[in-house]
């Protein structure tokens, strides 16, 4: 099937954090106890109840202030790590290209929150002394997704920032919208996500460099998250497998060198011995 | 002609050997219990075929019986030094004193290994070289084990994300090569037909003078037979 993405239009996003409340709606997810912190972001940070949230940067450039916006939250990498590093299958690429995660599968190892390169799957501990803990993270809706509805955010965003669609078709759209916004005076105006670990199901039209907006300029896929499933685990069965074998090997030889040096006798042989 | 049980000659009194103290015993099945159970719920979340018991019930029940079992593998080593100083500090520096004899041992290995005799094996210590191999092994990866596995039970989200990815695969490695070595420990001490009286040892301490004068003769003569006569003279 084609694969699906979602495009943030930072050109257009007024700040209003509708995707965030429709996010919570959507999914019961119960309000967090915030702080003030000078900014309007709140939560401060995303968590196990907050899966997408609006940021706030303010970014200078020749004596010009911007105030951007960015929705964000998982961006549904291609070269997913934390798709590499969960051992339940609990988070895999289902059949629009999106990261999906199945609740009942995650076993609360957490590996996902440690291998992400954007640090978006939040990890709930519910008793950190037994380990008995739940991940979670944005999965653009996969019960809405994969039955023809468009996310929850993506359907209230009254600016119309947020889009969804196949990947191809916002691509080129994005494209389009940054050219016209170069030519509308905003130099720095970029997408992000086409290309970035493999692609992202999350692509945006900036209009300041990434780092502008907290995104990584060149995220990295963490070496290790692949080494782990695909190294180190054929690495033991062949290992465990040649131990094995070498023991098969030694013991054939030893009962053959035993037998060679004693002499076995039973009821019925006795006779025979004599002869 | 037929023989008469009476005619076989008296058998001679068994000698046995003390080869470990209660505290040894105990330390080692400690260890045993721990680390089976630790292996078995950790293969868990290693071979895809176990999956369904990382969910549900089974799966609350297993990360709870791996952080118990955890406890016990790392209370193991202190037990044996609590209860049995002498013999732990005494196998300690075993372990890390090579010499001429274990290289003997290692030259004739080969020949042990392919062929089931001992060709000019030269008489061994308490323990041979591949016994303190294993000793070694077993002291690394122990510290390996409850190091990284006290980040990922307590440190996630503490420690920098690549030190927590790196205890995972060391984790990993640290099992691998233990897993090896508890199989070829394993099959010596129940499978291998000529050392599997060496598991006497670990049950009742004791092992028969013969075993010890074939397998251990340096340390029969060194450590036993004359510390029991400065002993007794």
């Amino acid at each position: 099937m084609t694969r699906l993405a979602m495009l943030f239009d930072a050109s257009k996003c007024i700040g209003c954090k509708g995707c965030q409340v429709a996010c919570k709606q959507w999914w019961g997810l119960p309000g967090s106890e915030t702080e003030q912190t000078g900014s309007y972001e709140n939560p401060a940070d995303l968590g196990p109840n907050t899966w997408t949230r609006v940021t706030f940067h303010e970014y200078e450039e020749a004596g010009r202030t911007q105030w951007l916006f960015l929705a964000w939250g998982c961006v549904h990498c291609t070269q997913a790590a934390c798709v590499d590093v969960c051992p339940t299958a609990a988070l895999k690429h289902n059949e629009l290209g999106l990261v999906s995660f199945e609740r009942d599968l995650c076993n609360g190892c957490g590996y996902c929150t440690q291998a992400c390169p954007f640090g978006v799957p939040r990890l709930e501990m519910a008793n950190p002394l037994t380990g008995q803990a739940k991940a979670s993270k944005c999965t653009f809706c996969q019960d809405r997704a994969t039955n023809g509805l468009i996310p929850a955010c993506v359907k209230t965003c009254p600016p119309g920032a947020l889009e969804w669609g196949e990947r191809d078709a916002l691509i080129a759209k994005a494209k389009a919208r940054v050219e016209w916004l170069k030519a509308r005076g905003y130099a720095q105006a970029q997408l992000y996500g086409e290309k970035e670990l493999g692609g992202l199901g999350r692509l945006f039209v900036l209009t300041a460099p990434p780092e502008a907006y907290g995104l990584p300029a060149n995220p990295q896929y963490p070496t290790l998250a692949a080494g782990w499933q695909r190294g180190v685990q054929p690495f033991g069965y062949v290992a465990v497998g040649a131990t094995v074998l070498g023991l098969a090997i030694n013991w054939i030889a030893t009962r053959r060198a035993r037998l060679n040096n004693v002499e076995v006798i039973a009821p019925e042989s006795e006779g025979e011995k004599e002869g | 002609m037929a023989t008469a049980v009476t005619d076989l000659a008296p058998a001679r009194r068994q000698v046995l050997v003390v080869r470990f103290t209660a505290g040894e015993r105990i330390a080692h099945w400690m260890h045993f219990v721990a680390f089976t159970v630790l292996l078995g719920t950790g293969l868990f979340l290693y071979v895809p075929a176990l999956q369904p018991f990382t969910i549900g019930a089974a799966g609350a029940a297993s990360r709870l019986a791996h952080r118990a079992a955890a406890l016990l593998f790392m209370a193991a080593p202190l037990v044996y030094l609590v209860w049995s100083p002498r013999e732990f500090f005494g196998s300690l520096k075993d372990a890390f004193t090579w010499g001429p004899d274990d290289l003997g041992w290692l030259r004739a290995a080969w020949c042990y290994y392919t062929r089931g005799y001992a060709c000019d094996m030269p008489p061994q210590g308490k323990y041979n070289a591949g016994q303190k191999f294993n000793a070694l092994t077993q002291i690394i990866t122990f510290n390996l084990f409850w190091i990284t596995g006290f980040i990922m039970w307590f440190g996630k989200g503490t420690v920098p994300p690549t030190l927590f990815m790196w205890c995972v695969v060391i984790h990993d490695l640290s099992m691998i090569a233990t897993v090896a070595l508890f199989l070829l420990h394993l099959y010596l001490v129940a499978v291998h037909p000529l050392m599997r009286e060496s598991i006497t040892a670990m049950f009742e301490g004791t092992v028969t003078e013969e075993f010890a004068r074939e397998h251990h003769g340096k340390w029969l003569a060194e450590r036993v037979y004359r510390r029991r006569a400065e002993h007794n003279g």
